[in-house]
């Protein structure tokens, strides 16, 4: 696990009220929303939220790549990483 | 209406049936505790101390707010049987609490939290319920700056013309420290939760009453107990614009 991949879990858990939950229960290439972590849409908000104030990333809230970036932790390194770098 | 009587075509009474209710308050969560603090009455806690809700799958958990945790408390063992009935969530101030923690947040130029928006609502704590427990059954959620206990009773009663069982749940949490001056509330978090039918459980009876009561004025939450506990037959709520009596019937 990256430090990037433990800092976004400690966000995740920080931000969604999940004091029950440890980052190394987050899998990296899991699904976050649903299915795996179980996250719902007002997560997702709370996430783009986050990510705009802590990473200065703008999301348009229904496209089809912001899917994409919330699928896993992974996804959202990635996109996170793309940002540092442009 | 079939169960009030009806004279010069104004109804006098409405009647209704007790199944079942269950009071939360900080340390009170029995009959029987309840029982033995309106005998002996102490000064309870302003804060509601661990509350399990394990009935709640812990995804959805960490959404009740001590307001919600409080309602859920007194509502989920009447619900341990039940799957599916209409609700009516009564709360005077609501989530107080919380709206002024998001008003705060305006103050200093911060973001608001999607979730903290999203519990802010009035109606919110009833739709957590309803999620919680798969049961789309409609709710009504009301307010009432005078006489809530009865406004909901009323609310719940009337809506068993139509449905042979009904849940009211009454709560409120004390009023940040901020709004106390312009505005009382109850002293400690407490709710109450009781199931309504057409044909089960204790006779009970709510009515107008036209003039203010003689006896101690004691808190609404504390005579609406008292009568459920059968420590009396029955409670006033008097404001100046209007007056009902709640009587075992």
């Amino acid at each position: 696990m990256s430090n990037l991949q433990l800092e976004i879990k400690q966000m995740i858990i920080e931000i969604l009220d999940l004091e029950d939950i440890e980052p190394d229960e987050i899998i990296d290439d899991e699904p976050l929303f649903v299915d795996g972590l179980g996250l719902d849409s007002i997560d997702a908000l709370e996430i783009g939220l986050a990510l705009q104030k802590r990473y200065g990333i703008k999301l348009k809230a229904d496209s089809e790549d912001t899917r994409e970036h919330f699928a896993s932790v992974n996804a959202l390194a990635v996109l996170i990483e793309s940002q540092r770098t442009s | 209406m079939a169960n009030a009587t009806v004279v010069d075509g104004v109804s006098r009474l409405l009647r209704f049936k007790l199944q079942s209710w269950n009071a939360f308050a900080p340390g009170l969560e029995s009959h029987h505790a309840w029982r033995e603090w309106l005998l002996h009455p102490s000064e309870l806690p302003l804060e509601l101390g661990k509350t399990s809700l394990k009935q709640i799958p812990p995804m959805l958990r960490r959404r009740f707010t001590p307001l919600g945790r409080c309602a859920a408390g007194a509502a989920l063992p009447v619900l341990s049987d039940i799957d599916a009935i209409p609700g009516v969530f009564a709360s005077r101030h609501g989530d107080t609490p919380l709206t002024l923690s998001l008003l705060e947040g305006i103050a200093n130029g911060e973001s608001m939290s999607p979730t903290g928006f999203s519990l802010a609502v009035h109606n919110a704590l009833s739709g957590l319920l309803s999620i919680a427990r798969k049961d789309v059954s409609e709710v009504t959620a009301i307010a009432a700056t005078e006489n809530l206990i009865p406004n909901a009773l009323i609310e719940a009663a009337t809506q068993l013309q139509e449905r042979p069982r009904v849940l009211c749940v009454i709560y409120d949490v004390p009023l940040p420290e901020l709004y106390q001056a312009y505005s009382d509330s109850v002293d400690f978090p407490c709710a109450v939760a009781m199931i309504l039918t057409l044909d089960e459980g204790d006779d009970f009876v709510i009515q107008r009453e036209n003039s203010r009561n003689d006896t101690t004025h004691l808190d609404d939450f504390t005579g609406l107990l008292r009568i459920l506990s059968g420590l009396e037959a029955s409670a006033s709520f008097v404001s100046d614009s209007s007056g009902w009596r709640v009587s075992r019937g």
